[in-house]
Protein backbone atom coordinates (compact mmCIF):
# COMPACT_ATOMS: atom_id res chain seq x y z
CA UNK A 1 0.00 0.00 0.00
CA UNK A 2 3.08 2.32 0.59
CA UNK A 3 3.89 1.88 -2.67
CA UNK A 4 0.81 2.70 -3.96
CA UNK A 5 0.87 5.85 -1.93
CA UNK A 6 4.49 6.80 -2.46
CA UNK A 7 4.96 6.66 -6.09
CA UNK A 8 1.98 8.92 -7.03
CA UNK A 9 3.51 11.62 -4.42
CA UNK A 10 7.12 11.41 -5.50
CA UNK A 11 6.31 11.74 -9.20
CA UNK A 12 4.37 14.92 -8.54
CA UNK A 13 6.62 16.45 -6.48
CA UNK A 14 8.95 15.74 -9.72
CA UNK A 15 6.71 17.01 -12.08
CA UNK A 16 5.83 20.29 -9.97
CA UNK A 17 9.35 20.84 -9.18
CA UNK A 18 9.62 20.36 -13.04
CA UNK A 19 6.92 23.32 -13.51
CA UNK A 20 8.20 25.50 -11.17
CA UNK A 21 11.97 25.18 -12.24
CA UNK A 22 11.74 24.11 -15.74
CA UNK A 23 13.34 27.61 -16.86
CA UNK A 24 15.96 27.40 -13.74
CA UNK A 25 17.12 24.25 -14.77
CA UNK A 26 17.31 25.27 -18.61
CA UNK A 27 19.24 28.31 -17.64
CA UNK A 28 21.20 25.61 -15.88
CA UNK A 29 22.17 23.55 -18.16
CA UNK A 30 23.38 26.05 -21.01
CA UNK A 31 25.77 27.35 -18.13
CA UNK A 32 27.03 23.62 -17.91
CA UNK A 33 27.47 22.91 -21.49
CA UNK A 34 29.37 26.82 -21.79
CA UNK A 35 31.97 25.67 -19.17
CA UNK A 36 32.06 22.48 -20.50
CA UNK A 37 33.13 24.04 -23.81
CA UNK A 38 35.28 26.79 -22.66
CA UNK A 39 37.01 24.36 -19.68
CA UNK A 40 37.23 21.35 -21.72
CA UNK A 41 40.55 19.77 -19.44
CA UNK A 42 38.58 20.66 -16.04
CA UNK A 43 35.73 19.27 -16.97
CA UNK A 44 37.32 16.35 -18.17
CA UNK A 45 38.87 15.55 -14.92
CA UNK A 46 35.67 16.36 -12.47
CA UNK A 47 34.03 13.35 -14.91
CA UNK A 48 37.14 11.50 -14.71
CA UNK A 49 37.17 11.56 -10.85
CA UNK A 50 33.60 11.50 -10.35
CA UNK A 51 34.16 8.13 -12.47
CA UNK A 52 36.72 6.58 -10.21
CA UNK A 53 34.51 6.94 -7.44
CA UNK A 54 31.60 5.26 -8.94
CA UNK A 55 34.06 2.14 -10.14
CA UNK A 56 35.01 1.85 -6.81
CA UNK A 57 31.36 1.46 -5.20
CA UNK A 58 30.41 -0.27 -7.53
CA UNK A 59 32.28 -3.02 -9.39
CA UNK A 60 34.29 -3.91 -5.92
CA UNK A 61 33.29 -6.61 -3.71
CA UNK A 62 33.36 -5.99 0.38
CA UNK A 63 32.34 -7.94 2.93
CA UNK A 64 31.01 -5.73 6.07
CA UNK A 65 28.71 -7.00 9.00
CA UNK A 66 25.97 -3.86 8.79
CA UNK A 67 25.13 -4.62 5.56
CA UNK A 68 23.41 -8.07 7.55
CA UNK A 69 20.97 -5.24 8.95
CA UNK A 70 20.51 -2.81 6.48
CA UNK A 71 20.26 -4.42 3.40
CA UNK A 72 18.76 -7.71 4.56
CA UNK A 73 16.28 -5.10 5.76
CA UNK A 74 15.04 -3.90 2.40
CA UNK A 75 14.93 -7.26 1.11
CA UNK A 76 13.01 -8.62 3.90
CA UNK A 77 10.73 -5.56 3.85
CA UNK A 78 9.92 -5.90 0.11
CA UNK A 79 9.66 -9.94 0.69
CA UNK A 80 7.24 -9.70 3.51
CA UNK A 81 5.74 -6.38 1.83
CA UNK A 82 6.05 -4.94 5.96
CA UNK A 83 8.23 -2.30 7.47
CA UNK A 84 10.46 -3.29 9.70
CA UNK A 85 8.00 -6.24 11.18
CA UNK A 86 10.51 -9.30 10.48
CA UNK A 87 14.16 -9.45 11.75
CA UNK A 88 16.54 -8.78 9.23
CA UNK A 89 19.12 -11.03 10.48
CA UNK A 90 17.07 -14.44 10.55
CA UNK A 91 13.70 -13.82 9.19
CA UNK A 92 11.66 -14.08 12.50
CA UNK A 93 8.97 -12.38 13.32
CA UNK A 94 9.14 -9.52 16.15
CA UNK A 95 6.33 -8.17 17.89
CA UNK A 96 7.54 -4.58 18.99
CA UNK A 97 9.40 -2.25 16.49
CA UNK A 98 12.97 -1.71 17.22
CA UNK A 99 12.95 2.11 17.63
CA UNK A 100 16.72 2.48 17.17
CA UNK A 101 15.35 2.08 13.28
CA UNK A 102 12.11 2.89 13.63
CA UNK A 103 12.57 6.68 12.07
CA UNK A 104 15.42 5.75 10.15
CA UNK A 105 13.69 5.33 7.05
CA UNK A 106 16.23 5.13 4.21
CA UNK A 107 16.00 1.52 4.12
CA UNK A 108 12.01 1.50 3.85
CA UNK A 109 12.39 4.22 1.02
CA UNK A 110 15.21 1.15 -1.00
CA UNK A 111 12.09 -1.10 -0.47
CA UNK A 112 9.41 1.10 -1.56
CA UNK A 113 11.82 1.64 -4.94
CA UNK A 114 12.86 -2.23 -5.17
CA UNK A 115 9.12 -3.24 -4.75
CA UNK A 116 7.79 -0.82 -7.24
CA UNK A 117 10.58 -1.72 -9.75
CA UNK A 118 11.28 -4.97 -9.16
CA UNK A 119 14.97 -4.42 -9.09
CA UNK A 120 16.75 -6.41 -6.47
CA UNK A 121 17.44 -4.94 -3.27
CA UNK A 122 21.24 -5.95 -3.46
CA UNK A 123 21.57 -4.27 -6.65
CA UNK A 124 19.47 -1.18 -5.49
CA UNK A 125 21.47 -0.58 -2.41
CA UNK A 126 24.73 -1.48 -2.99
CA UNK A 127 24.86 -0.43 -6.79
CA UNK A 128 22.46 2.32 -8.05
CA UNK A 129 22.28 4.21 -4.35
CA UNK A 130 25.48 4.10 -3.65
CA UNK A 131 26.35 5.51 -7.21
CA UNK A 132 23.56 8.20 -6.61
CA UNK A 133 25.02 9.25 -3.12
CA UNK A 134 28.41 9.44 -4.72
CA UNK A 135 27.39 11.80 -7.43
CA UNK A 136 25.50 13.85 -4.79
CA UNK A 137 28.01 13.84 -2.69
CA UNK A 138 30.71 15.27 -5.34
CA UNK A 139 28.14 17.57 -6.45
CA UNK A 140 27.85 19.35 -3.25
CA UNK A 141 31.72 19.16 -2.95
CA UNK A 142 31.86 21.02 -6.61
CA UNK A 143 29.18 23.61 -4.79
CA UNK A 144 31.26 24.34 -1.91
CA UNK A 145 34.51 24.32 -4.24
CA UNK A 146 32.86 27.33 -6.57
CA UNK A 147 31.56 28.88 -3.55
CA UNK A 148 35.17 29.34 -1.58
CA UNK A 149 36.88 30.43 -4.65
CA UNK A 150 34.08 32.32 -6.05
CA UNK A 151 36.13 35.85 -5.79
CA UNK A 152 39.63 34.62 -6.98
CA UNK A 153 41.23 33.91 -10.66
CA UNK A 154 42.00 30.60 -11.53
CA UNK A 155 38.49 29.88 -10.57
CA UNK A 156 37.98 26.39 -12.33
CA UNK A 157 41.47 25.36 -11.60
CA UNK A 158 41.59 25.75 -8.37
CA UNK A 159 38.28 24.28 -7.97
CA UNK A 160 39.56 21.04 -10.14
CA UNK A 161 43.01 20.84 -7.89
CA UNK A 162 40.47 21.14 -4.72
CA UNK A 163 37.54 18.43 -6.19
CA UNK A 164 41.15 16.12 -6.71
CA UNK A 165 42.26 16.63 -3.41
CA UNK A 166 39.31 15.73 -2.04
CA UNK A 167 39.37 12.82 -3.71
CA UNK A 168 42.42 11.79 -2.19
CA UNK A 169 41.52 12.22 1.21
CA UNK A 170 38.66 10.36 0.67
CA UNK A 171 40.61 7.45 -0.64
CA UNK A 172 42.99 7.91 1.80
CA UNK A 173 41.95 8.85 5.13
CA UNK A 174 40.72 5.41 5.91
CA UNK A 175 39.55 3.51 9.17
CA UNK A 176 37.16 1.78 9.90
CA UNK A 177 35.42 4.86 11.66
CA UNK A 178 36.02 7.85 9.38
CA UNK A 179 32.90 9.18 6.72
CA UNK A 180 35.24 8.58 4.06
CA UNK A 181 35.12 4.72 5.03
CA UNK A 182 31.83 4.66 4.74
CA UNK A 183 31.33 7.29 1.79
CA UNK A 184 33.43 4.76 0.00
CA UNK A 185 32.43 0.81 1.22
CA UNK A 186 29.36 0.94 3.11
CA UNK A 187 27.51 4.04 0.79
CA UNK A 188 23.92 1.52 1.46
CA UNK A 189 23.69 2.77 4.63
CA UNK A 190 22.09 6.00 5.98
CA UNK A 191 24.81 7.23 8.31
CA UNK A 192 27.10 7.45 5.07
CA UNK A 193 24.77 9.59 3.99
CA UNK A 194 24.56 11.67 6.81
CA UNK A 195 28.43 11.62 7.34
CA UNK A 196 29.03 12.69 4.20
CA UNK A 197 26.34 14.23 2.15
CA UNK A 198 23.81 15.93 4.62
CA UNK A 199 26.82 17.38 6.79
CA UNK A 200 28.93 18.60 3.72
CA UNK A 201 25.40 20.60 2.96
CA UNK A 202 24.87 21.98 5.77
CA UNK A 203 28.51 23.09 5.21
CA UNK A 204 27.53 24.31 1.69
CA UNK A 205 24.49 26.46 3.60
CA UNK A 206 26.75 28.00 6.09
CA UNK A 207 29.43 29.18 3.75
CA UNK A 208 26.19 30.57 1.57
CA UNK A 209 24.47 31.88 4.88
CA UNK A 210 27.58 33.49 5.97
CA UNK A 211 28.54 35.34 2.57
CA UNK A 212 24.57 36.66 3.37
CA UNK A 213 24.10 35.43 -0.46
CA UNK A 214 21.23 32.53 0.42
CA UNK A 215 18.32 35.02 0.54
CA UNK A 216 15.33 33.05 -0.54
CA UNK A 217 14.00 31.26 2.78
CA UNK A 218 17.42 30.06 3.86
CA UNK A 219 15.98 28.52 7.27
CA UNK A 220 13.40 26.62 5.64
CA UNK A 221 15.87 24.92 2.84
CA UNK A 222 17.95 24.31 6.16
CA UNK A 223 15.19 22.70 8.12
CA UNK A 224 14.24 20.60 5.11
CA UNK A 225 17.69 19.35 5.24
CA UNK A 226 17.86 18.73 8.89
CA UNK A 227 14.13 16.89 8.81
CA UNK A 228 15.06 14.89 5.90
CA UNK A 229 17.94 13.96 7.64
CA UNK A 230 16.51 12.74 10.54
CA UNK A 231 14.52 10.37 8.57
CA UNK A 232 17.19 8.74 6.73
CA UNK A 233 19.33 7.46 9.74
CA UNK A 234 19.26 7.88 13.98
CA UNK A 235 22.93 9.01 13.47
CA UNK A 236 21.46 12.58 12.10
CA UNK A 237 19.35 12.79 15.48
CA UNK A 238 23.05 13.91 17.11
CA UNK A 239 25.14 14.88 13.99
CA UNK A 240 22.58 17.42 12.70
CA UNK A 241 22.24 19.77 15.96
CA UNK A 242 25.59 19.71 16.58
CA UNK A 243 26.68 20.58 13.31
CA UNK A 244 24.14 22.92 13.63
CA UNK A 245 25.20 24.44 16.73
CA UNK A 246 29.02 24.42 16.03
CA UNK A 247 28.59 26.08 12.26
CA UNK A 248 25.67 28.79 13.11
CA UNK A 249 25.69 29.72 16.75
CA UNK A 250 29.01 30.74 16.12
CA UNK A 251 27.20 32.88 13.22
CA UNK A 252 24.93 34.27 14.44
CA UNK A 253 26.72 35.68 17.53
CA UNK A 254 29.49 36.97 15.63
CA UNK A 255 27.33 38.77 13.34
CA UNK A 256 24.63 39.43 15.80
CA UNK A 257 22.18 37.90 13.58
CA UNK A 258 19.51 37.72 16.62
CA UNK A 259 16.43 37.11 13.70
CA UNK A 260 18.36 34.41 12.71
CA UNK A 261 17.59 32.45 16.41
CA UNK A 262 13.99 31.16 16.03
CA UNK A 263 15.57 29.54 12.65
CA UNK A 264 18.19 27.84 14.00
CA UNK A 265 15.91 26.71 16.86
CA UNK A 266 13.64 24.98 14.45
CA UNK A 267 16.36 22.83 12.73
CA UNK A 268 17.59 21.66 15.76
CA UNK A 269 13.79 20.40 16.83
CA UNK A 270 13.89 17.29 14.81
CA UNK A 271 16.72 15.71 15.72
CA UNK A 272 16.17 16.71 19.46
CA UNK A 273 12.88 15.17 19.11
CA UNK A 274 13.67 12.31 17.90
CA UNK A 275 16.61 11.74 20.06
CA UNK A 276 14.07 12.41 22.98
CA UNK A 277 11.76 9.69 21.42
CA UNK A 278 14.47 7.17 21.57
CA UNK A 279 15.88 7.71 25.06
CA UNK A 280 12.41 7.55 26.47
CA UNK A 281 12.42 4.15 24.70
CA UNK A 282 15.84 2.65 25.73
CA UNK A 283 14.58 3.99 29.39
CA UNK A 284 11.55 2.01 28.83
CA UNK A 285 8.68 4.45 29.02
CA UNK A 286 7.26 2.85 26.17
CA UNK A 287 6.97 0.21 23.39
CA UNK A 288 5.36 -0.20 19.95
CA UNK A 289 4.11 -3.35 19.33
CA UNK A 290 3.34 -4.29 15.47
CA UNK A 291 0.23 -5.76 16.64
CA UNK A 292 -2.66 -4.65 18.46
CA UNK A 293 -2.43 -5.25 22.18
CA UNK B 1 33.38 1.57 19.22
CA UNK B 2 33.75 -2.13 20.39
CA UNK B 3 35.35 -2.78 23.70
CA UNK B 4 35.78 0.97 24.72
CA UNK B 5 34.15 1.98 27.62
CA UNK B 6 32.93 5.93 28.89
CA UNK B 7 32.14 4.68 32.20
CA UNK B 8 35.65 2.72 32.63
CA UNK B 9 37.92 5.19 30.60
CA UNK B 10 36.10 8.47 32.32
CA UNK B 11 38.17 11.13 31.02
CA UNK B 12 40.47 9.58 28.99
CA UNK B 13 37.65 8.06 26.79
CA UNK B 14 38.28 10.71 24.44
CA UNK B 15 41.39 10.35 23.56
CA UNK B 16 41.62 6.34 23.46
CA UNK B 17 37.96 7.12 20.98
CA UNK B 18 40.34 9.52 18.79
CA UNK B 19 42.81 6.78 18.85
CA UNK B 20 40.86 4.62 17.44
CA UNK B 21 39.05 6.58 15.11
CA UNK B 22 42.51 8.18 12.95
CA UNK B 23 44.10 4.74 14.00
CA UNK B 24 47.39 5.27 11.88
CA UNK B 25 46.14 8.59 9.65
CA UNK B 26 47.40 11.78 10.65
CA UNK B 27 44.62 13.12 9.26
CA UNK B 28 43.58 15.39 12.33
CA UNK B 29 46.81 16.13 13.08
CA UNK B 30 46.56 17.88 9.08
CA UNK B 31 43.35 19.36 9.97
CA UNK B 32 44.95 21.54 12.73
CA UNK B 33 48.15 22.58 10.70
CA UNK B 34 45.55 24.21 7.83
CA UNK B 35 43.58 25.76 10.61
CA UNK B 36 46.97 27.67 12.05
CA UNK B 37 47.61 28.27 8.46
CA UNK B 38 43.84 30.12 8.05
CA UNK B 39 44.24 31.44 10.70
CA UNK B 40 47.57 33.02 10.56
CA UNK B 41 47.46 33.77 6.63
CA UNK B 42 43.79 33.23 5.60
CA UNK B 43 41.16 36.17 4.60
CA UNK B 44 38.29 37.36 7.33
CA UNK B 45 36.54 35.76 5.18
CA UNK B 46 38.57 31.94 5.18
CA UNK B 47 38.66 32.78 9.19
CA UNK B 48 34.92 33.50 9.48
CA UNK B 49 34.41 30.13 7.67
CA UNK B 50 36.62 27.55 9.25
CA UNK B 51 37.87 29.00 12.48
CA UNK B 52 34.55 29.47 14.62
CA UNK B 53 33.05 25.93 14.34
CA UNK B 54 36.74 24.36 14.58
CA UNK B 55 37.12 26.83 18.03
CA UNK B 56 33.40 25.37 19.13
CA UNK B 57 34.27 21.99 17.95
CA UNK B 58 37.06 21.93 20.21
CA UNK B 59 35.44 22.91 22.94
CA UNK B 60 32.38 20.83 22.35
CA UNK B 61 32.97 17.53 20.82
CA UNK B 62 36.80 17.17 21.53
CA UNK B 63 35.53 18.30 24.88
CA UNK B 64 36.67 15.18 27.37
CA UNK B 65 34.27 16.43 29.55
CA UNK B 66 31.22 15.95 27.21
CA UNK B 67 31.32 12.17 26.37
CA UNK B 68 31.21 11.54 30.36
CA UNK B 69 28.32 13.71 30.05
CA UNK B 70 26.49 12.53 27.24
CA UNK B 71 27.10 8.91 28.87
CA UNK B 72 24.38 9.97 31.74
CA UNK B 73 21.54 10.45 29.29
CA UNK B 74 22.31 7.46 26.19
CA UNK B 75 24.73 5.02 25.94
CA UNK B 76 27.30 6.78 23.92
CA UNK B 77 30.15 3.82 23.40
CA UNK B 78 30.18 2.96 20.45
CA UNK B 79 28.67 5.84 18.88
CA UNK B 80 30.77 8.70 20.14
CA UNK B 81 33.28 8.51 16.88
CA UNK B 82 30.20 9.79 14.69
CA UNK B 83 30.83 13.24 16.20
CA UNK B 84 34.29 13.56 14.78
CA UNK B 85 32.76 13.61 11.18
CA UNK B 86 31.87 16.86 11.94
CA UNK B 87 35.09 18.37 11.42
CA UNK B 88 35.04 19.44 8.01
CA UNK B 89 38.72 17.47 7.55
CA UNK B 90 37.23 16.49 4.30
CA UNK B 91 36.87 20.60 2.83
CA UNK B 92 39.98 22.20 4.89
CA UNK B 93 42.51 20.02 3.89
CA UNK B 94 41.97 20.44 0.30
CA UNK B 95 41.26 23.72 0.78
CA UNK B 96 44.64 24.61 2.44
CA UNK B 97 46.14 22.95 0.03
CA UNK B 98 44.77 24.15 -3.30
CA UNK B 99 45.61 28.03 -1.86
CA UNK B 100 48.96 26.61 -1.03
CA UNK B 101 50.02 25.10 -4.50
CA UNK B 102 47.86 27.99 -6.48
CA UNK B 103 49.50 30.79 -4.07
CA UNK B 104 52.98 29.08 -5.51
CA UNK B 105 55.20 31.40 -7.72
CA UNK B 106 55.34 29.15 -11.51
CA UNK B 107 54.37 26.19 -12.48
CA UNK B 108 57.67 24.37 -11.23
CA UNK B 109 56.91 25.38 -7.94
CA UNK B 110 53.64 23.97 -7.93
CA UNK B 111 54.10 20.89 -9.37
CA UNK B 112 56.78 20.32 -6.31
CA UNK B 113 54.33 21.83 -4.41
CA UNK B 114 51.78 19.20 -5.50
CA UNK B 115 54.15 16.13 -5.35
CA UNK B 116 54.86 17.22 -1.82
CA UNK B 117 50.89 17.63 -0.62
CA UNK B 118 50.45 14.36 -1.98
CA UNK B 119 53.17 12.51 -0.66
CA UNK B 120 52.29 14.18 2.38
CA UNK B 121 48.73 12.75 2.72
CA UNK B 122 49.43 9.21 1.23
CA UNK B 123 52.35 9.11 4.11
CA UNK B 124 49.15 10.46 6.84
CA UNK B 125 47.08 8.23 5.38
CA UNK B 126 45.50 4.54 4.54
CA UNK B 127 44.41 3.67 1.02
CA UNK B 128 40.78 2.91 1.47
CA UNK B 129 42.35 -0.85 -0.79
CA UNK B 130 45.67 -1.04 1.03
CA UNK B 131 44.66 -4.63 1.80
CA UNK B 132 43.99 -5.21 -1.49
CA UNK B 133 40.34 -5.60 -3.83
CA UNK B 134 38.26 -8.13 -5.38
CA UNK B 135 35.60 -7.72 -7.87
CA UNK B 136 32.15 -8.16 -7.39
CA UNK B 137 31.53 -11.72 -8.42
CA UNK B 138 28.31 -10.94 -10.00
CA UNK B 139 25.97 -8.47 -10.36
CA UNK B 140 24.70 -8.97 -6.85
CA UNK B 141 28.12 -8.64 -5.77
CA UNK B 142 27.64 -11.90 -3.64
CA UNK B 143 29.99 -14.58 -3.84
CA UNK B 144 28.71 -16.82 -6.65
CA UNK B 145 28.49 -20.38 -4.32
CA UNK B 146 26.70 -18.53 -1.68
CA UNK B 147 23.88 -17.85 -4.56
CA UNK B 148 24.28 -21.62 -5.93
CA UNK B 149 23.60 -22.94 -1.86
CA UNK B 150 20.39 -20.52 -2.21
CA UNK B 151 18.88 -22.08 -5.23
CA UNK B 152 19.89 -26.13 -4.28
CA UNK B 153 18.16 -25.34 -0.83
CA UNK B 154 15.28 -24.19 -2.12
CA UNK B 155 14.99 -26.84 -4.93
CA UNK B 156 15.39 -29.54 -2.58
CA UNK B 157 12.98 -27.64 0.20
CA UNK B 158 9.53 -28.64 0.38
CA UNK B 159 8.48 -25.45 1.86
CA UNK B 160 8.36 -21.65 0.50
CA UNK B 161 10.93 -20.74 3.71
CA UNK B 162 13.42 -23.17 4.90
CA UNK B 163 15.71 -22.34 7.70
CA UNK B 164 19.36 -22.63 7.64
CA UNK B 165 22.38 -23.14 9.74
CA UNK B 166 25.38 -21.35 7.66
CA UNK B 167 29.02 -20.81 8.56
CA UNK B 168 30.03 -16.76 9.96
CA UNK B 169 30.03 -15.21 6.14
CA UNK B 170 27.70 -16.67 4.72
CA UNK B 171 25.13 -16.19 7.35
CA UNK B 172 25.86 -12.61 7.68
CA UNK B 173 25.13 -12.12 3.34
CA UNK B 174 22.54 -15.30 2.74
CA UNK B 175 19.09 -13.08 3.37
CA UNK B 176 20.37 -9.59 1.71
CA UNK B 177 20.44 -12.23 -1.09
CA UNK B 178 17.81 -14.36 -0.01
CA UNK B 179 14.93 -13.20 2.18
CA UNK B 180 12.99 -16.51 1.82
CA UNK B 181 15.97 -18.26 3.44
CA UNK B 182 15.74 -18.22 7.41
CA UNK B 183 18.51 -18.38 9.76
CA UNK B 184 18.99 -20.13 12.72
CA UNK B 185 21.61 -17.79 13.81
CA UNK B 186 21.29 -14.10 14.55
CA UNK B 187 24.39 -11.77 14.63
CA UNK B 188 24.98 -11.34 18.23
CA UNK B 189 24.85 -14.81 18.73
CA UNK B 190 27.55 -15.49 15.73
CA UNK B 191 29.63 -12.57 17.64
CA UNK B 192 29.09 -14.17 20.99
CA UNK B 193 30.52 -17.22 19.09
CA UNK B 194 33.71 -16.42 17.81
CA UNK B 195 35.23 -15.35 20.83
CA UNK B 196 33.43 -16.99 23.66
CA UNK B 197 33.59 -20.16 24.72
CA UNK B 198 29.81 -21.95 25.89
CA UNK B 199 29.61 -23.18 29.20
CA UNK B 200 27.90 -25.72 30.40
CA UNK B 201 24.96 -24.22 31.67
CA UNK B 202 24.33 -22.70 28.00
CA UNK B 203 24.38 -25.70 26.68
CA UNK B 204 21.60 -27.32 28.53
CA UNK B 205 19.51 -24.24 28.22
CA UNK B 206 16.77 -24.83 25.93
CA UNK B 207 15.31 -21.73 25.22
CA UNK B 208 18.47 -20.93 23.19
CA UNK B 209 18.80 -24.43 21.37
CA UNK B 210 20.99 -22.43 19.00
CA UNK B 211 23.97 -22.14 21.38
CA UNK B 212 24.57 -26.26 20.91
CA UNK B 213 24.68 -25.33 17.34
CA UNK B 214 27.48 -22.31 17.59
CA UNK B 215 29.71 -24.52 20.25
CA UNK B 216 29.61 -27.29 18.41
CA UNK B 217 30.04 -25.86 14.45
CA UNK B 218 31.86 -22.83 15.31
CA UNK B 219 33.82 -23.41 18.47
CA UNK B 220 34.41 -26.89 17.94
CA UNK B 221 32.88 -27.50 21.73
CA UNK B 222 32.04 -31.41 22.13
CA UNK B 223 28.49 -31.65 22.12
CA UNK B 224 26.87 -35.12 22.08
CA UNK B 225 25.42 -35.96 19.11
CA UNK B 226 21.46 -36.90 20.60
CA UNK B 227 21.84 -32.95 21.80
CA UNK B 228 23.06 -31.53 18.73
CA UNK B 229 20.15 -33.55 17.01
CA UNK B 230 18.01 -32.10 19.52
CA UNK B 231 19.05 -28.59 19.03
CA UNK B 232 18.48 -29.16 15.23
CA UNK B 233 14.62 -29.95 15.77
CA UNK B 234 13.58 -27.22 18.36
CA UNK B 235 15.19 -24.95 16.60
CA UNK B 236 13.72 -25.69 13.71
CA UNK B 237 16.84 -26.30 11.50
CA UNK B 238 16.40 -28.51 8.46
CA UNK B 239 19.72 -27.73 6.62
CA UNK B 240 23.42 -27.49 7.86
CA UNK B 241 26.12 -25.85 5.54
CA UNK B 242 29.81 -26.02 6.23
CA UNK B 243 32.93 -25.92 4.72
CA UNK B 244 34.28 -29.37 3.05
CA UNK B 245 37.36 -28.90 5.41
CA UNK B 246 34.84 -28.31 8.54
CA UNK B 247 36.31 -30.88 11.21
CA UNK B 248 32.91 -32.04 12.26
CA UNK B 249 31.54 -33.57 8.60
CA UNK B 250 31.93 -37.03 9.74
CA UNK B 251 30.17 -35.94 13.50
CA UNK B 252 27.21 -34.36 10.93
CA UNK B 253 27.20 -37.89 8.97
CA UNK B 254 27.24 -39.66 11.89
CA UNK B 255 24.51 -37.79 13.37
CA UNK B 256 22.35 -38.67 10.96
CA UNK B 257 22.31 -36.09 8.49
CA UNK B 258 22.23 -36.58 4.68
CA UNK B 259 23.98 -34.92 2.09
CA UNK B 260 21.60 -32.93 -0.49
CA UNK B 261 24.55 -31.46 -2.69
CA UNK B 262 28.43 -30.20 -2.30
CA UNK B 263 29.40 -26.80 -4.16
CA UNK B 264 32.93 -25.92 -4.95
CA UNK B 265 33.87 -25.27 -0.97
CA UNK B 266 31.00 -26.46 0.72
CA UNK B 267 28.36 -28.86 1.37
CA UNK B 268 24.46 -28.49 2.15
CA UNK B 269 23.49 -30.88 4.78
CA UNK B 270 20.02 -31.78 5.46
CA UNK B 271 18.46 -32.45 8.65
CA UNK B 272 14.56 -34.14 9.07
CA UNK B 273 12.65 -32.54 10.95
CA UNK B 274 10.78 -34.73 13.09
CA UNK B 275 7.60 -32.21 13.16
CA UNK B 276 7.74 -29.86 10.59
CA UNK B 277 6.43 -26.54 10.70
CA UNK B 278 5.63 -24.22 8.00
CA UNK B 279 6.80 -20.59 8.75
CA UNK B 280 3.83 -18.10 7.34
CA UNK B 281 4.12 -14.25 7.19
CA UNK B 282 1.30 -12.71 9.63
CA UNK B 283 -2.16 -12.14 8.56
CA UNK B 284 -2.18 -8.50 9.62
CA UNK B 285 -5.79 -8.35 8.05
CA UNK B 286 -7.27 -10.58 10.76
CA UNK B 287 -6.00 -8.16 13.54
CA UNK B 288 -6.58 -4.81 11.80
Amino acid sequence: MLTKIWVPLALGIVLLSSALNFREWIARKKVIITYIKEHKLSAFILVLLIGLYVISVSIFYNFTLDAAYYVANVATSVETDMMNVYDPFTGAWQDHYEMRYFFATYQMQDAVVCQFTGIPALIYTKTIMSITIIILTNMVYLLIAGELFKDSDKKEIKTVIMMAMIFVVNMTFITIYTSSLFLMTRTYEGKAIIGNLALVSLFYFFIRMNDDNLKLRPWIIIFILCFGSATISSSANMLIPVELTILFLPMIIGKKQWKSLPGYVLCVIPGLAFSLIYILYVKGYFVWYTFPK
Amino acid sequence: MQGLSVFEKGLGYLSECISYYTGSCAYLVLYLVALIYICIYGSKREKEIFVPCSVFLILTVYNPVVPVILDHIFDVNSEYYRFFWITPVVILLPYTATVLIMGAKDIKQRTVLSVLILLICFCSGRFVYADGFKVAENIYKMPDELIEISNIIHLDCATEYPKVFLEYEYNMQMRQYDPKMLLTIDREDYLYAVSNPYTEEMLKDDDHPQYRLLAALTRNQHVEEEDFLEALEMSKTEYVVVNKSHPLINYLKIAGLKTVAKTGEHVIFKYNIKEPYEFELVDYSVVY
